[in-house]
């Protein structure tokens, strides 16, 4: 390629000016490439071609960007290039620069028309360039006082689309205009298409992004408010909550007459209503808690069997003395598990109250075990309504609660929140929970799988434990 | 009843709450006294002479853990026995830090029947 351009440079007149042009085109590109900024890209297209490439010693004096402006309904003037020239006709325009929108149906201005036809157009007589919106005698005004005697007007395409035009403003006349430089103000116009273009999406992504920052921001600081108004709210909540608990046990227990049976019925269900909102709302303080990683995890060596056995007294005492449950622990001998032992105990007793709540009276619940080495999987086998394929997708979503067990909720106390935090919990401690039914009709058995406690675990279990990201506040509710 | 001899502090700021616990421990023969704030509290922490103290810990003026604090460091006039925590807030490490200080028990207010609270405190009675 060497070879060649110096060989035609000592043969050929023409071919000199030609790679003359190519390489101003090439500096152009590279000066137009080191910005993606659309406002340094514009700057650069008016200014670049006079100084860098030198133009003014060839009698241009302004370069002018306009750009479709579609909300404006016109041709809006971008920018402007830095000359004495240009100075001079902006400090008499009638119109500031960047006010001046050339409408789309003032067919008659050139760069309107350059942009319909996508041909250059020639002129030395402002008004062409500038009516409207400046009249003619004001565009002639800042002609002369510019000094400019030809105008040559360009089409500026991307994407083989007219998105504007260029203006190049000279001291001379058209025909001392070379065809050398018509070539290079072709190259020219085409390459700022382009750079206009990707600077245009440049600029437009970077806000969308900074946009997108910001909204994120705001999301995070509304979460964090809803965080601090669930975690407040629910303290308020819980002190009225406890009074209405507490005088309706006392109206119930520690009356000074005689309660009819419908009275006792009555207060009975104010004592179960009282505690499904307590439930509700410690729940709902639970999934803020884990949702905003403000949750404490301290995993440590787990026996499942004396816990289970811990549950079923809790349950069985608490619970069935209102439904006769049989219990069934399948005992065996058993590696204990990696876990929280509190945050175990709290999945294991929602599963287990669930089967309870679901279970007829009479039946029973299997709590049963199985390891492969590895984990070991509890389940929890009930005789209740079961559950169809399609609901159990549904099991461990917030408010997951299912329209077939919606009735037994008002007497137990659901708040289909439980599963929720039961799967999170688990997907906490590295395990994992599901559920499996034959069908309706057929009973439900619950499972969860936890890491074998090994004696690695236990050894650097304080790699394990999750602390509360951020500030802990002092005086927070419990969620139990 | 033995129950008679027992003088117990009930430290509330909530008065249906406060007037509650106050009539189940009277029911069940204890002698109760109450202060509504933290400076009432703080004031009959230091004059002393009861055998419980069920000690809230969000209240106004002076909050349950600078009064446990402080309980822990000063000498009343008269002898206090234990102090339980009974309130509705429970983060892990508050109820840790008022094991440390010295709190005898933890009780959520929320969480439990009357009568599981009348259990835990004749448990602390059984205990000394």
């Amino acid at each position: 390629m060497f070879n060649f351009f110096k060989k035609s440079q000592s043969q050929q007149s023409g071919v000199p000016k030609k790679r003359e042009s190519l390489e101003s085109l090439w500096r152009l590109t590279k000066i137009l490439m080191e910005n993606l900024e659309f406002e340094d890209v514009v700057y650069k297209t008016v200014n670049s071609l006079l100084n860098e490439l030198g133009y003014l010693k060839s009698g241009y004096r302004i370069v002018v960007l306009s750009l479709v402006d579609e909300e404006a309904g016109g041709l809006r003037r971008i920018a402007l290039s830095e000359t004495e020239e240009a100075r001079r006709a902006t400090s008499v325009s009638t119109i500031p620069f960047e006010r001046i929108v050339i409408p789309f149906s003032a067919t008659q201005n050139l760069g309107i028309k350059v942009l319909m036809s996508g041909k250059p157009e020639v002129t030395t007589h402002w008004p062409d360039l500038l009516s409207p919106p400046l009249t003619a005698e004001a565009a002639l005004t800042n002609q002369r006082s510019a000094g400019i005697t030809t105008s040559m007007v360009y089409p500026v395409f991307a994407r083989g689309k007219a998105i504007g035009t260029l203006i190049f403003s000279m001291v001379k006349k058209y025909q001392d205009v070379t065809e050398e430089e018509k070539d290079l103000l072709w190259g020219f116009t085409e390459l700022i298409g382009l750079a206009v273009e990707n600077s245009m999406l440049f600029t437009k992504l970077k806000n969308t992004s900074q946009q997108l920052t910001q909204a994120n921001n705001k999301l995070q600081q509304l979460d964090q408010l809803k965080d601090d108004f669930v975690s407040v709210a629910s303290h308020e909540l819980r002190t009225p909550m406890t009074a209405i608990k507490s005088y309706a046990w006392m109206a119930l227990n520690r009356a000074d007459v005689d309660l009819s049976e419908k009275l006792k019925k009555y207060l009975v269900r104010v004592l179960m209503s009282t505690d499904r909102l307590i439930n509700l709302v410690n729940d709902m303080l639970n999934i803020s808690r884990i949702e905003s990683g403000r949750i404490e995890l301290l995993p440590e060596a787990v026996d499942l069997i004396s816990l289970s056995k811990d549950i079923i007294d809790e349950v069985y005492y608490s619970k069935s003395i209102e439904k006769p449950i049989k219990f069934h622990l399948l005992e065996q001998s058993l590696p204990k598990v990696f876990a929280d032992p509190n945050k175990l105990r709290q999945v294991f007793l929602n599963i287990v109250g669930n089967a309870l709540k679901f279970s007829p009276p009479g039946g029973s619940i299997i709590i049963g075990f199985f390891t492969d080495g590895q984990s070991v999987e509890t389940y929890i086998k009930d005789e209740g309504p079961g559950i169809s394929k399609d609901d159990i997708s549904r099991l461990f979503k917030k408010f997951g609660r299912l329209d077939n067990s919606y009735t037994a909720t008002a007497s137990s106390g659901g708040t289909g929140l439980g599963l929720f935090i039961s799967k999170s919990l688990i997907d906490l401690m590295h395990g994992k929970i599901w559920a499996e039914s034959e069908g309706v009709g057929k009973g439900a058995t619950f499972k969860f799988s936890l890491p074998i406690a090994t004696n690695e675990l236990v050894e650097h279990a304080d790699q394990y434990q999750i602390k509360p990201a951020g500030d802990i506040r002092e005086l927070e509710p419990a969620a139990l | 009843m033995e129950n008679n001899q027992k003088k117990i502090l009930i430290v509330e700021d909530d008065q249906f709450l406060r007037e509650f616990y106050q009539e189940l421990l009277m029911q069940e023969g204890y002698l109760v006294d109450v202060a509504s704030d933290g400076a009432e509290g703080e004031a009959k922490l230091n004059q002393g002479g009861y055998d419980l103290v069920l000690l809230d810990l969000m209240l106004p003026k002076k909050d349950g853990v600078t009064l446990l604090k402080e309980a822990k460091f000063k000498t009343p006039s008269k002898p206090i026995g234990a102090i339980v925590i009974l309130t509705n807030l429970g983060q892990e490490s508050l109820i840790k830090q008022c094991f440390d200080l010295g709190a005898a028990g933890y009780l959520i207010k929320s969480a439990l029947n009357p009568d599981q609270v009348l259990a835990e405190i004749k448990s602390y009675f059984k205990n000394k």
